[in-house]
């Protein structure tokens, strides 16, 4: 083979394996896709706050209320949900009801439908996981550290609290007729019925 | 000469045949008594000797041999006994790790070796290494654990954190659990926030030091038991046990009758023994054929108090 022939397929071979083996990306691009992948509690919070609220499905409280009493551990096997092994069910509920009582840490409210049940809308203490498991926004096993799953806990009561209840603290009196819809949690070894807090996500004064 | 030679090739053909039939029962023998390894973080905890233990215990009953490997809080033994486990034809482990991240390899190279590896108290950080991870809600029961924090410091005072291992997920788990709550009262101030590697003899040491340039404390909450055992010391040996609230994580028996005796406020109880059988029996659908795991399976975790002590025992035993 003639020396140039050699030297143009030497260049040419070479070219292409550098070609294919070398790229070039803005740094700012391969950042973003970085912080993308890093999962973001507080956007996934405010979007399911501002999104899915108004759909999503409950059951009538004074209905709920009724069913559960007849065979709580039946009754939450069937209609609630949990997490992993537990005795802990959640429940998204909603209705309509008048305030008896403003309290330092929740308004109590006898319900329109049965004015004998009573139930605790929290305005203080609002902890935990009652919306996150009550609405199953989310599915542990997608998280690869269980932080990131709890984060959403934080962040879905942090908007409670200022979006929530702070507006509906400011206005509501005793006498109200009120809109709510809200997550409740239920022990069955331990039920409590008789004083089962709301943890709020829908809340309207009815004028 | 030539019935001979055949008789001796048939003789041959017998004996090999022979050897390998011998051979053939004792693989099948093998196979009939499989083998379960347990590798636990540390033993020097009497929390992680009751999961190895109970883990071990269930794995026997189910007809499995169980050994129990400790890996003395280091990830190079933890590899070490990874290694020798593959090698030595292990059907399965159930696994407490000792760093998140750190051991995420040797979950790994178990799962390479077809060797499935079912996670207990602890997690790995991947969500495709081990078969399934059975862990403690450490998050809602720190959650419960700082509403009464709270109340019982009414909503004022000075407090120090004792956190665990940094490189634990639990130790952040809890953290974050409590601090989600804590830190929605201004009043409540964190003083001091310092690693006692979920050690008892390490947490006496911290607070101590901490006592000297803090001496006016309300409270100590500590990621685990063995911590909140050591702090209790601490504020013995400083005279300060009556005055200060010592809070905990675990369940464990030393704690549960400090609580009893009135000398710990509350502690977290998580049951080892119910995190062992559950990975013990997974182990074992495992191995008969089963393979749809969920990923995670959090166990729920209860507060202790010297209220309702008399409705536990240690390690998570209901009374």
């Amino acid at each position: 083979m003639k020396k140039p022939i050699k030297y143009i397929l030497t260049a040419l071979i070479l070219g292409i394996s550098v070609y294919n083996s070398i790229y070039i990306k803005k740094l700012n691009e391969l950042k973003d896709k970085k912080n993308n992948a890093v999962f973001n509690a507080k956007t996934f919070a405010s979007d399911f706050m501002s999104t899915k609220i108004e759909t999503l499905k409950s059951i009538n409280s004074s209905m709920f209320l009724n069913d559960i009493a007849k065979d709580v551990k039946e009754y939450a096997e069937t209609n609630g949900n949990n997490l992993g092994i537990s005795n802990d069910y959640y429940f998204i509920i909603d209705g309509n009801a008048t305030v008896i009582n403003i309290k330092e840490e929740d308004v109590v409210i006898s319900l329109n439908e049965n004015s004998h049940r009573i139930l605790k809308i929290a305005t203080d203490f609002i902890f935990g996981n009652a919306i996150r498991e009550g609405a199953k926004m989310a599915n542990i096993g997608d998280y690869q550290n269980t932080m990131d799953y709890n984060n959403i806990s934080v962040e879905v009561n942090n908007l409670v609290r200022e979006t929530i209840v702070s507006p509906f603290g400011k206005s509501v009196k005793e006498g109200d007729a009120i809109y709510f819809k809200g997550a409740v949690k239920v022990n069955t070894k331990k039920p409590m019925l008789d004083s089962l807090r709301v943890i709020p996500l829908l809340l309207k004064i009815n004028k | 000469m030539k019935i001979l030679t055949k008789l001796i090739k048939l003789q041959n053909l017998i004996i090999l045949l022979a050897l390998f039939t011998t051979l053939g029962c004792k693989n099948k023998n093998q196979e009939e008594t499989k083998k379960i390894a347990v590798v636990i973080s540390t033993l020097n905890n009497p929390w992680f000797v009751v999961l190895g233990e109970s883990a071990a215990e269930r794995a026997r009953e189910l007809g499995y041999e169980a050994t129990i490997f400790d890996s003395q809080n280091n990830t190079s033994k933890e590899a070490e006994h990874f290694e020798n486990l593959i090698a030595a034809g292990y059907s399965a482990v159930l696994f407490n790790p000792t760093d998140s991240e750190g051991s995420v390899s040797n979950v790994k190279r178990a799962k390479q070796a077809g060797v499935p590896v079912f996670c207990m108290d602890r997690e790995v950080n991947s969500l495709d290494a081990a078969t399934s991870q059975i862990i403690s809600d450490s998050f809602s029961g720190c959650v419960e654990l700082g509403e009464y924090f709270v109340r019982q410091l009414n909503k004022k005072g000075k407090y120090v954190e004792l956190l665990g291992l940094v490189g634990d997920n639990n130790t952040w788990n809890r953290s974050k659990g409590f601090h989600s709550v804590v830190d929605h009262f201004p009043d409540l101030e964190m003083v001091a926030q310092q690693s006692a590697d979920f050690d008892r003899s390490k947490a006496l040491e911290v607070l101590e030091s901490v006592l000297q340039s803090n001496p006016d404390i309300n409270a100590v909450f500590c990621g685990n038991d063995a911590m909140a055992m050591g702090a209790y010391q601490a504020l013995v040996a400083a005279g300060k046990a009556d005055s200060v609230m010592v809070f905990g994580f675990d369940g464990a028996e030393d704690v549960m009758n400090a609580i009893h005796d009135k000398k710990i406020k509350a502690t977290v109880m998580q049951s080892p023994k119910a995190m062992a059988r559950t990975a013990a029996e997974l182990a074992d659908q495992y191995i008969k054929g089963k393979r749809d795991f969920s990923a995670k399976t959090p166990l729920a975790v209860q507060v202790v108090t010297q209220d309702n002590i008399n409705e536990f025992g240690a390690y998570g035993s209901e009374k």
